[in-house]
């Protein structure tokens, strides 16, 4: 090597360590938080992910992992961050149901100590709910989401309002050639499966898991009334045999095109029918779910929200981030710009809201009467095991009396079998 | 010394494996899942009386058993006669026997993505031509009795070149005078073929079989890109299963025990295989 080379090397290294102290000192000030966020949601908060870093002015840089699109998959790859040991994230955007599991593998920082009671209050009634493990606070919501059922206001004068009905209107309606299909929902072994069944067996008077003995409850006169139910909406034809094959995207485009009265989605359809794009963009209404005369009607909690991990450095920061991105005026525009159903009590009762987007009504209700799926560390077991049982159902392979006792006897090992292991 | 010689590869064997598999039969005799906060926990061996009485664990081997032997069956035989035409003379050979090698060099999880769509009702090809015919739709993908042979096409098509690569290499080894002197006796074509070709190419053939066996046993991302395992568990192999078990369960006791048990039952084929194979050599080399 030349002398000249060998000077011009010193003084690259000689760069290169000022430069490594330069940003370590300023990353010492600077608190770096980084959360992992379902692809969509991290495209709908990025504004607010802008202003929070311009008003923090470098004291907190809050920067967003965009995950993958699939909600399994972002899973995935939180477990696989999570298993590692340190995590990379400080803050994960989770679903409802992944919450027992992941505060029973201890992976989740308590936020009691950031949360009092009038902080909690100010949640809607369903949105507190789906938060807890153990009577403790392990998840802050940014978006509450609850089954709805969407009808045409141009094809039917009111909703039905009993299974029965939701069956006869959809018959009439195909009869008169009005319509293609009459009722569309999810029917494709998946988790949507299983959040559709839960509203149709709360409707029917059953439960899945039973509350007081926290034991396996579909072995029971409800749940197969239910399962029969479902059932029929294809045999009948009230349903499209296809909706065994049927996501919430090919629910909605189904409805879009106006082939069908009657379809049960989430809140996000909303936004989507009123789109110039939508055939049916001025013809529908909301409402909750059908359910038996005598019973009232209930909505499956579908939230996501955020949680602190434990390995985080910076949990302070985490919080004052998470706060900004639920605060009351984050939620407005997340609702207004992206249809997200807000969390906060508050911003149901907001006059201009109630003015603008009158569905603001329908959803504070429809989150009043909204159920959680149940809530234990073993749920995606138990979940699988049902989804596949009803699967088998409508695609004829079984009856439905022979499988729920199948999904029952399956579910309960599942809670027994983990009940020894303790 | 000549153990001494061996030592270096033993100790990585010990590490890559006999360690692993050892952990994998400690960890099915504990419970470690979120009800124990993953921290295992012996259990008196209640994961194995679970894997016995799981209807799904037994499925999935026969789902895993039928896939193996349908796509390492067709895929030997369509090996042997690529193998055999690609070892002829002619021209532009080098370049041919480079284009079909592709699929084996494309990721598996690339190409799976590619035969879902080719298979997707009611975009993909496969649909149109199926239309086009007169057949009308299909929908194999959705189909519980049908889904499983689309994941066979695909892997059929992914890794026959490996076995027609590991099989021309036999070929090439094999002198050609000795089929000259075969013709000069005045024997056939087809008749050089199973006195000359076949067992002299066996030695390549149970490699390349029992290669493919292990690895179509333990079959995960074309199943899980494909299919997910849908519909109705149909396509899901063990090792789908024992994935799902760990990532999405957290239950790592159980997912154990499903691979120590999945282990168990391979290495028995291997020797059952093994056994076979050497049988029929044994029979082929007596008759010559």
């Amino acid at each position: 090597m030349s002398n000249k080379a060998l000077k011009l090397f010193f003084i690259l290294i000689l760069i290169s360590f000022f430069t490594s102290i330069k940003s370590r000192s300023a990353s010492f000030k600077t608190k770096r938080i980084n959360i992992l966020m379902p692809a969509p949601f991290a495209e709908s908060t990025k504004p607010l992910v802008d202003d929070f870093n311009k008003k923090e002015k470098g004291l907190i840089k809050l920067r967003v992992t965009k995950g993958p699109l699939e909600t399994e998959a972002v899973s995935d790859l939180a477990i696989s961050s999570l298993l590692l040991g340190k995590s990379p994230f400080d803050v994960i955007l989770i679903d409802v149901t992944w919450l027992p599991k992941y505060a029973a593998a201890g992976w989740l920082e308590p936020m009691d100590k950031w949360i009092n009671t009038e902080n909690w209050h100010s949640l809607a009634n369903g949105a507190r709910l789906g938060n807890t493990y153990n009577n403790q606070i392990y998840r802050w919501p940014l978006v509450a989401d609850m089954g709805l059922l969407y009808w045409r206001t141009d094809l039917l004068e009111k909703p039905p309002k009993t299974p029965e009905e939701l069956i006869e209107v959809s018959l009439n309606l195909k009869r008169k050639g009005l319509i293609t299909y009459g009722y569309v929902w999810q029917g494709r072994q998946y988790e949507g499966l299983s959040c559709v069944f839960l509203e149709v067996l709360n409707a029917f008077g059953g439960e899945w898991l039973s509350k007081e003995s926290k034991q396996i409850n579909l072995k029971s006169k409800e749940s197969n009334n239910a399962a029969k139910w479902l059932k029929e909406l294809i045999t009948s034809g009230a349903s499209p045999s296809s909706v065994t094959n049927f996501s919430e995207t090919e629910s909605l485009q189904a409805f879009e095109t106006g082939q069908a009265a009657l379809m049960r989605n989430w809140p996000y359809a909303w936004a989507e029918l009123q789109k110039e794009t939508s055939l049916v963009k001025g013809k529908v209404g909301v409402t909750t779910m059908v359910s038996k005369n005598g019973i009232s009607p209930t909505a499956t909690l579908g939230s996501w929200g955020f949680s602190i991990l434990k390995s985080s450095s910076n949990k302070d920061a985490a919080y004052k981030a998470i706060e900004f991105l639920t605060s009351v005026e984050s939620q407005k525009k997340l609702f207004l710009i992206n249809g997200y159903t807000p969390t906060k009590k508050i911003v149901f009762k907001d006059k201009e809201l109630k003015r603008t987007a009158p569905l603001i009504t329908v959803l504070e209700k429809a989150l009043s009467i909204s159920k959680p799926r149940p809530q234990t560390p073993l749920y995606a077991q138990i979940s699988n095991v049902l989804q596949t049982q009803l699967s088998t159902i409508l695609t004829n392979q079984i009856t439905p009396e022979k499988g729920m006792a199948l999904a029952h006897e399956k579910s309960q090992k599942i809670i027994s079998s983990a009940s020894i292991k303790r | 010394m000549n153990i001494l010689l061996l030592l270096p590869a033993l100790i990585l064997i010990f590490i890559v494996f006999v360690i692993p598999i050892v952990r994998y039969y400690w960890l099915s005799i504990h419970a470690s899942s979120v009800m124990t906060g993953l921290i295992p926990v012996p259990n008196n061996g209640s994961n194995w009386l679970r894997i016995l009485s799981d209807d799904r664990f037994w499925q999935d081997l026969f789902q895993t058993l039928r896939f193996t032997f349908t796509s390492v069956t067709i895929e030997i035989l369509l090996a042997i006669v690529i193998a055999l035409l690609l070892n002829q003379k002619f021209q532009g050979r080098g370049i041919i026997r480079a284009i079909s090698l592709l699929p084996w060099a494309l990721p598996t999880t690339i190409m799976a993505l590619g035969w879902r769509w080719i298979f997707n009702t009611p975009y993909g090809p496969i649909e149109q031509i199926f239309t086009l015919l007169g057949i009308g739709t299909i929908n194999i993908l959705s189909n519980p009795h049908l889904a499983w042979i689309a994941t066979v096409i695909a892997d059929v098509w992914k890794t026959t070149p490996f076995i027609m690569i590991i099989l021309l290499a036999g070929l090439q080894t094999i002198p050609s005078d000795l089929y000259e002197a075969f013709k000069l006796e005045g024997g056939t074509e087809i008749q050089s073929f199973f006195k000359i070709t076949f067992p002299l190419l066996q030695p390549y053939l149970i490699i390349s079989i029992l290669f493919r066996i292990a690895q179509a046993f333990g079959v995960f991302d074309l199943i899980q890109v494909m299919t997910g395992g849908g519909p109705a568990n149909s396509t899901e192999s063990l090792g789908l299963y024992a994935y799902i078990n760990s990532m999405r369960f957290l239950d790592f006791g159980y997912s154990a025990t499903i691979i120590f048990l999945t282990f168990i039952i391979l290495i028995g084929f291997c020797i059952l295989g093994w056994l076979l194979i050497s049988q029929s050599k044994r029979f082929l080399s007596s008759e010559i």
